[in-house]
């Protein structure tokens, strides 16, 4: 493997000079530029799962119809994976014309100049029915490197089915606490015995349960300047409510924890009906009630109402992006405006990735939903929310798995919530610093 | 023309013959020669001179003299990963020179259906660095797995073997040990080579089946255990699939499984800092150097060489 890295790190050298010796003399099209008529190739790619892959060769197929001459290849992979193979490919100036683009990595990308600007594109990109707060979380420095595909939300998930079962009512969300959930965890372990357990513990897959904690107090996890600004205290106040769910028992033994977070969605305790509360994306609840076959329901996020400010806000699902070195960015613009404008294409890929940003595609489709896409959209339209974020700045993408560390420490008692607090907010901070 | 009289035409050819053979052999080789110094040598050499720059793989790399070898020294998660890496060669490959030495010496007896067994042992050293095997082993050392179905029997409570920091690299270690096959069949061919006289004198004189071992097996067969131990000892430095697979990535929980080259790679292709992964590389290429080093310089001290 070593010979592996060193392999495709000067391979990635020799190519780059290759390649940009062939970008002076190429053929390619320019952004602003008419549509070829000759035959040309665009490369897609995307993380996802199978019914994801389905639709979106479907859209794919429609595309082509309509524009005979440009063939699109989709390229497909797990999250993981998708991440690995995207660096890879655009070390070695091969990367895919077309991409599925997350909030976590997008900074990572533009600021390292890999994406087009889809503002050179506006001739082939309508984006007249984006809201403009949507679409201002794809634009950095005044760039749009990135249009939003779909909004979710943090909710958290209940299992009602379960709590039927226990004679445990339905909390109400409305006023819930932090504790409130721990409270009617613990509740809910009792009464599983040891196959059920109250809650799937925050902290192992995304940052999602510290920033929200951080925007109920009227922080956020980063300023405008890409410096962290998460108070330490809020930071351990997090970490020693994990470590509270797994002593009081209301989740599972830390190992259990990690196991089940890690699997994946179809494996996580929500899907398997091992654990009653759960925190995730409100449009991940069609693909979870299919997972467990049990009946989930959307929650406000706990202590919304005791903070400063709502946690909850409008999160791009993702975002399409075009490499900026595509030969093709115009016909790689016009096909992310079929993906983003096409009513037919919509009617396909529905809310699988995110309720529509595309607020007339929203309306468009809104007659074709399931009663679990339905409620993802309701929970969108009704629960109050803030501001969003800054976007994740360019050198934090592994904010994730520094958080997932840290967690695993404090689990396992190799580090307290204080020192993991501080650790953490000074690793995010040397990540960051290290990328400019 | 017939093999034979080719052969009498080449015997008689001389010089004139063997330099058209090396002509030959000249292109054969070339392929494999190109291959080498535009895969691996340039590559090489490219990556010794990305350490000493700052390079996030898309933008050009920035020279930035010995910043990435200084960094080294204070990188904390290195100095774990190294801990990791140590603790894993250091325990895996004896245990399983040992079980290699151990099923090679049962096998020599002559089994009937010998060959079934050597293949047998020898297929985990086929699959072991395979990514199907290491998704396996989350499997079978998951909480659900079959480790904790066996122990479950016996009435002993299991554990997430992987999930748990504590155990996630035994279990790593483990399959190491579990691909013993290919140090095992180099041992059964030097247990061959031992001259059966040896144990015949030996017997006759009244040594046991311990002192056998220890004064004709173990000194003569140490040239290839020797062998054995370089090449293994490298192999457990470079090992990368099994934590990858097993920790998703990760090198978790809590860097239990963080090896050297999983952290180097990880700098490469996740933090995007591809002058430190090249400087780790060479750091790790130092390290495994300096092991086979020390192992030449022991090597004096307890190989004999019958000859």
């Amino acid at each position: 493997m070593l010979r592996g890295v060193r392999r495709g790190t000067a391979w990635a050298v020799l190519l780059s000079v290759t390649a940009s010796l062939l970008a002076a003399c190429g053929s390619g099209s320019d952004a602003g530029g008419d549509l070829t008529t000759e035959k040309v190739t665009l490369r897609f790619t995307w993380w996802g799962a199978d019914d994801r892959h389905k639709r979106t060769q479907k859209v794919i197929d429609m595309f082509q119809r309509k524009y005979p001459n440009i063939t699109v290849k989709g390229e497909f992979k797990e999250w993981n994976g998708y991440w690995d193979s995207l660096a890879t490919t655009m070390a070695a100036n091969d990367a895919p014309d077309v991409m599925q683009m997350d909030e976590l990595y997008i900074a990572s990308y533009a600021e390292r100049g890999a994406l087009l600007d889809l503002n050179e594109a506006k001739k082939h990109l309508d984006t007249s029915n984006f809201d403009q707060k949507a679409l201002a979380t794809g634009t950095i420095a005044g760039k749009r490197y990135g249009l939003p595909v779909g909004l979710g939300m943090y909710s958290i998930m209940v299992n009602t089915d379960l709590l039927a079962k226990y004679g445990i009512p339905v909390p109400d969300d409305t006023k819930w606490s932090w504790d409130d959930l721990k409270t009617i965890g613990e509740q809910v372990s009792k009464a599983g015995g040891g196959a059920v357990f109250g809650v799937q513990s925050p902290g192992i897959n995304d940052a999602a349960g510290l920033s929200i904690r951080a925007r109920q107090q009227g922080h956020a996890m980063f300023d405008a300047d890409a410096k962290v600004v998460l108070p330490q205290e809020i930071a351990r106040d997090y970490w020693q409510y994990v470590l509270d769910l797994s002593k009081s028992g209301a989740a599972m033994s830390p190992s259990a924890t990690i196991e089940k977070a890690s699997a994946g969605l179809n494996q996580s305790a929500t899907a398997t009906n091992t654990a009653a509360f759960g925190l995730w994306w409100n449009t991940q609840l069609t693909a979870l009630t299919a997972a467990s076959g049990a009946k989930l329901k959307l929650l406000r996020l706990p202590g919304e109402t005791q903070g400063k400010a709502p946690g909850a806000y409008y999160k791009s699902s993702m975002f399409w992006s075009v490499s900026a070195r595509s030969k093709y960015p115009a016909e790689a613009a016009a096909f992310v405006n079929f993906l983003a404008n096409d009513e037919e294409a919509a009617k396909v890929l529905l809310t699988e990735r995110g309720v529509p940003a595309n607020q007339k595609i929203r309306e468009t489709i809104s007659g074709q939903l399931k009663d679990t896409d339905k409620a993802a959209k309701e929970y969108l339209d009704t629960v109050p929310v803030s501001d969003p974020p800054r976007i994740t700045p360019n050198g934090a993408s592994t904010l994730d798995t520094i958080l997932k560390r840290h967690t695993e420490d404090v689990l396992f008692g190799r580090t307290t919530p204080d020192q993991a607090a501080a650790s953490f907010i000074r690793e995010v901070q040397s990540e960051v610093d290290a990328a400019r | 023309m017939s093999a034979l009289d080719e052969l009498r035409q080449l015997r008689r050819g001389g010089v004139q013959v063997r330099k058209r053979d090396n002509k030959a052999a000249f292109w054969f080789l070339l392929p494999w020669f190109a291959g080498l110094v535009f895969i691996t040598v340039g590559p090489v050499l490219a990556s010794f001179a990305l350490g000493f720059t700052k390079y996030n793989l898309i933008q050009p790399p920035r020279f930035i003299g010995l910043d990435n070898f200084a960094r080294v020294l204070g990188d904390e998660r290195l100095h774990n990963a190294l801990r990791v890496t140590f603790t894993y060669v250091f325990v895996s490959v004896p245990l399983q020179l040992a079980c290699a030495l151990g099923v090679a010496l049962l096998l020599d007896k002559g089994l009937r259906g010998l060959a079934f067994y050597r293949s047998a042992f020898y297929l985990p050293s086929l699959l072991g660095s395979s990514v199907a095997i290491a998704v396996l082993w989350t499997q079978v050392f998951g909480t659900d797995g079959l480790v904790n179905r066996v122990l479950g029997f016996f009435g002993v409570e299991g554990r997430g073997w992987i999930s748990d920091p504590d155990t996630a690299l035994s279990t790593l270690i483990v399959l190491n040990v579990w691909t013993f096959g290919s140090p095992m069949i180099i041992f059964l061919a030097g247990l061959r080579q031992i001259p059966v006289v040896y144990y015949e004198a030996a017997a006759i004189d009244g040594a046991g089946w311990w002192s056998r071992f220890r004064r004709i097996t173990m000194p003569l067969l140490s040239p290839i255990l020797f062998f054995n131990l370089v090449l293994q000892i490298i192999h457990a430095f470079q090992s990368f699939t099994q934590a990858f697979v097993v920790s998703g990535g990760t090198g978790g929980p809590s860097d239990s499984t963080m090896f050297y080259t999983l952290y180097l790679y990880q700098q490469g292709f996740s933090r995007f800092d591809m002058g430190y992964a090249s400087a780790l590389a060479w750091f790790l290429l130092l390290i495994i150097a300096a092991f086979t080093a020390v192992n030449f310089w022991a090597a004096k001290y307890w190989v004999f060489y019958d000859d």
